[in-house]
């Protein structure tokens, strides 16, 4: 069985601020991270490596400095990874970025599965996923939290919605985009780390011609949207403080809940 | 060639590894003074205890610069654990690991790898810590082996050890020449040791006094060839130094870290306390000397690595640093004002810790004398 797994470096977004001038990121001195839910489609792809001797290849699309984080999914003990790596790539939207995946895909071929993390923490659009199972025109099952059953030519997932939670069958090959797992991450094995930072490692880097793809289906040229701007949204509900004794304070609140038709109360 | 740097990426590693297990752990390990041997585990189980042992010994194919590089993050959250780990990887192992039988590696060296079994090393007697000369833990010859007789103490892993490397002495006669190491299992009949030290710091190591009552070891248990005990001891000096350099800039650096976000949050007269220029200064030294120190380990652990002849330079690092450390410790705790008495925070345990620092590795006014020889020469 031949499992990909797509990851992406991300800023770590609890460090990251905004230029209040530009509304860009302040990517200075920000540590650059596994976006977390590939991490977990990481960890979901070694464990099905783990029972059913599946090999894992780790795809990641971005500047060189990316390579990081593939390295670091071979440490965890991916069997091999793909690096696309293009100035044409650069400013992709998700439709571009699901196109150049998409043809990586295609030409590492083969696969029975493909696992992603439901959304990046940089952009939080949770559209790639999707849009690159149309492109491969794949069955798809997003937000999965847990495999049930892997057989012969079919997978069998949870995922959950707004009601709770659905059981899904697919047939292979599909993709899956993962939100939680039971199971937290491994950590990468000093060996494996070392062995991927050495020449000899088993890292392919690929550009747009490696790919086959067009300039005009790559990066911002290929994009569908664009980015006008970027800023934090201004709080425009600020608290209010109940002052008073206790009761008082309570009979005010439930006045104010009446008010904004929060709560039927009786009385 | 577009590839990671394996320092970055064990820095990073390691780095996760101690935010989310073991400084959230820290205080109540320090507390209970019971070792984590859970966490040593998962450090085995990642290929920490094997960073600096190729992979045919069941290590992880690495060096003295991502063996210091990990133990410098270890320590940033817990000096027993960093201390113990160091141990393991180096002095309780490298001896069994180029002297050590086949046979040896298999029963001892690649379980000691994957946290299985705990080594120990042990020089120090009551009456010969620097002075190596003096020491007095005899071994004599017998017709298929070695008897050992005497007393160890300061003994890292002593209780909890499974086998030991041991400097003894074979002939008083011939004082330093006649210094040998010995592999010693713990099962060895005549083995024994005291009861835990009660220390100021570092609390979750246990360290205690080892005895040999007639121990009755096989010759391929001598590590080295006969009457060189301390040159085997000097292809590791200068690492055992530069890696007590990288464990004190550990704490010196969760020292600053903890001083630089208490002097945010501490607000009096009307503003924090880190806007004060008195406040300011401690912070900046803190600074300096983290930097200095950093560029001096990253010096003298590629000369290890490279092989170079590097001990006095690796004894100017280890008491820099350990110095430095000691000084931003005590400053933490000021910054932290009464807060930094209290055992609620964890200033007063690098306080401490750091303590153990100045004698592990050699003395520093024995190393300040050694230093200063090079120059009066």
């Amino acid at each position: 069985m031949k499992i990909v797994v797509l990851i992406k470096q991300v800023p770590d977004t609890t460090e990251v601020k905004l230029d209040r001038k530009t509304g860009n990121l302040i990517r200075e001195g920000v540590e650059s991270i596994v976006n977390p839910d590939d991490r977990r489609a990481l960890e979901l792809g070694l464990r099905l490596k783990d029972d059913f001797s599946a090999t894992v290849t780790v795809v990641s699309m971005g500047p060189p400095q990316a390579v990081d984080v593939l390295s670091e999914a071979l440490g965890m003990g991916c069997d091999e990874a793909v690096l696309l790596t293009d100035k044409a790539f650069a400013g992709a939207d998700t439709w571009a970025t699901s196109t150049t995946l998409g043809k990586a895909l295609e030409k590492i071929g083969d696969f029975d599965l493909v696992l992603c993390g439901y959304q990046a923490i940089d952009g939080d659009t949770a559209q790639t996923g999707p849009q690159l199972a149309e492109y491969l025109n794949l069955p798809q099952a997003c937000y999965v939290d847990n495999i049930e059953k892997l057989e012969a030519g079919k997978i069998t997932v949870t995922r959950r919605n707004d009601n709770g939670y659905e059981r899904i069958s697919l047939k292979l090959p599909a993709l899956l985009t993962i939100s939680k797992i039971s199971a937290e991450p491994r950590y990468p094995l000093m060996g494996n780390l070392i062995d991927a930072c050495r020449e000899d490692a088993k890292i392919k880097i690929w550009n747009a011609a490696d790919i086959g793809a067009l300039s005009q289906e790559l990066g911002m040229a290929g994009s569908l949207t664009q980015v006008v701007k970027t800023f934090s949204p201004k709080g425009k509900r600020a608290g209010e403080i109940l002052a008073g004794e206790v009761p008082e304070a309570v009979s005010a609140l439930l006045e104010k809940v009446r008010e904004a038709h929060l709560l039927k109360l009786k009385g | 060639m577009i590839r990671s740097d394996a320092e970055a990426l064990i820095k990073k590693t390691m780095a996760r590894f101690v935010d989310d297990e073991v400084i959230p752990r820290a205080r109540e390990i320090d507390e209970s003074g019971e070792f984590p041997y859970d966490l040593f585990k998962k450090l085995a189980d990642m290929g920490v205890l094997g960073i600096r042992y190729p992979k045919e010994v069941g290590g992880s194919g690495g060096d003295t610069v991502l063996y210091c590089v990990a133990m410098q993050e270890l320590a940033r959250g817990l000096m027993s654990l960093a201390a113990t780990t160091a141990m393991q990887c180096l002095m309780a192992t490298n001896g069994l690991y180029l002297y050590g039988t086949k046979e040896m590696h298999e029963e001892y060296l690649y379980p000691a790898l994957q946290g299985e079994k705990i080594g120990a090393f042990q020089l120090t007697e009551p009456e010969a810590g620097s002075d190596l000369g003096n020491v007095r833990t005899r071994a004599r010859k017998t017709s298929d082996g070695y008897v050992i007789n005497g007393m160890k103490t300061w003994s890292t892993n002593g209780p909890k050890g499974d086998f030991h490397t041991v400097l003894c002495q074979t002939d008083p006669d011939k004082g330093l020449k006649g210094l040998m190491f010995f592999f010693i299992p713990t099962t060895t009949p005549g083995f024994s040791h005291s009861k835990k030290f009660d220390c100021l710091g570092t609390r979750s190591s246990t360290l205690s006094e080892i005895y040999f009552n007639d121990c009755h070891i096989p010759e391929e248990y001598c590590l080295g060839e006969p009457g060189r005990g301390l040159d085997v001891l000097l292809t590791i000096l200068a690492e055992i130094r530069i890696m007590t350099a990288a464990l004190a800039l550990g704490l010196h650096r969760a020292a600053m870290a903890d001083s630089i976000k208490y002097c945010k949050e501490r607000v009096q007269f009307g503003k924090p306390i880190g806007k004060n220029q008195l406040i300011q200064a401690k912070i900046a030294n803190m600074a300096v000397n983290l930097e200095a120190g950093q560029l001096m380990v990253d010096k003298v652990t590629r000369q290890v690595r490279d092989k170079k002849p590097c001990l006095n330079e690796a004894s100017m690092a280890k008491y820099f640093t350990v110095e430095s450390a000691c000084k931003a410790s005590d400053e933490a705790m000021r910054i932290h004002g009464a807060y930094g008495f209290s055992m609620e925070y964890s200033v007063q345990r690098y306080y401490r810790d750091n303590r153990f620092l100045l004698y592990g590795g050699g003395t520093h006014e024995v190393l300040q004398t050694t230093i200063a020889r090079q120059y009066l020469k």
